[in-house]
């Protein structure tokens, strides 16, 4: 019988989610819906991404990324939310680190404000529902960069 | 009320729904009601306030809220916690969002207020002065309602 040791490189492909060195790209999850959060949670973890915080608005979200800076290579956001709004918090991000790297998640029909943030500095945006191939597909292209 | 405004409620549904729960919906009979509808136990609503006025209501009983949750979420979720509920909520938003894209396209103009979530036995909803277009999906996990009355701001 074959077993997987027989063939130790063919399966041996690197995950998504962790940089050339080896260690995890580090993800601040920015959601009010506890179901999208878990959503995300559990498609980053799956390639490897390692969720650091999450938070339930706009405010919350700002203030651990200043809290968690420079341990954060990625923060997911959502657009509309209670207290402090996911453009607002973006700005607010990119002011205080030029070089976040932040993405946008939508819900359909908001592509102005969608395209407000790409402007302001987003790096790219996921349109919900979201589905595992979307979300690592655009986590890819934001860290590859 | 003109059918035009419940179209785009049940097109997005049915995307929406097929996308999620990743297994085949069918839409049943379209109908109408003017007097009270009963709820079936578990409903999301969401309000439109502009050139049109009114509420959709997304409404399921416990089980298929469950179920639907459960594949939502890639676990079996027994119990209408916080998890069920937020899902339930995030499923309305997204049908939602497609369908007022849709009406928006068509020119019409209006904001919605954020889904709420009304849990509980013999529930009824009345609307004054307005009827209600009701269409249900059939899932693999239940039967759903889309229960849309909504009108032009006079």
């Amino acid at each position: 019988m074959k077993t997987k040791e027989d063939f130790p490189e063919i399966n041996a492909r690197r995950p998504d989610g962790l940089k050339p060195e080896g260690t995890p790209y580090r993800v601040l999850i920015v959601d009010d819906s506890m179901f999208v959060a878990k959503q995300l949670n559990q498609i980053l973890s799956s390639e490897g991404y390692q969720v650091v915080a999450t938070a339930g608005d706009g405010l919350e979200g700002y203030e651990k990324y200043k809290e968690l800076f420079p341990n954060v290579d990625v923060v997911t956001m959502d657009i509309t939310m209670p207290k402090m709004d996911g453009l607002t918090a973006l700005q607010k991000i990119m002011e205080f680190d030029k070089n976040a790297k932040v993405i946008m998640i939508s819900a359909l029909g908001k592509q102005d404000l969608v395209k407000q943030a790409l402007v302001a500095g987003a790096k790219n945006y996921i349109v919900k529902p979201l589905d595992r191939k979307k979300v690592l597909e655009r986590f890819l292209s934001v860290v590859a960069k | 009320m003109r059918v035009e405004y419940i179209n785009p409620f049940v097109e997005s549904a049915f995307n929406v729904l097929k996308e999620v729960l990743q297994g085949e919906v069918k839409r049943g009979e379209l109908y109408l009601k003017s007097t009270s509808i009963p709820v079936m136990g578990v409903a999301a609503i969401v309000g439109l306030a502009g050139d049109v006025e009114g509420r959709v209501l997304f409404d399921m009983d416990k089980p298929t809220a469950l179920r639907v949750a459960s594949v939502m979420n890639g676990e079996e979720l027994k119990t209408m916690d916080e998890l069920v509920k937020a899902t339930i909520t995030e499923l309305a938003n997204m049908i939602t969002a497609q369908a007022v894209t849709k009406l928006h396209e068509l020119g019409f103009k209006f904001d919605l207020t954020p889904p709420a979530i009304f849990t509980g036995e013999n529930m009824e909803v009345s609307d004054q002065d307005v009827e209600a277009l009701i269409v249900p999906m059939e899932t693999a996990q239940g039967k759903l309602e889309i229960n849309v009355a909504i009108r032009e701001r006079g």
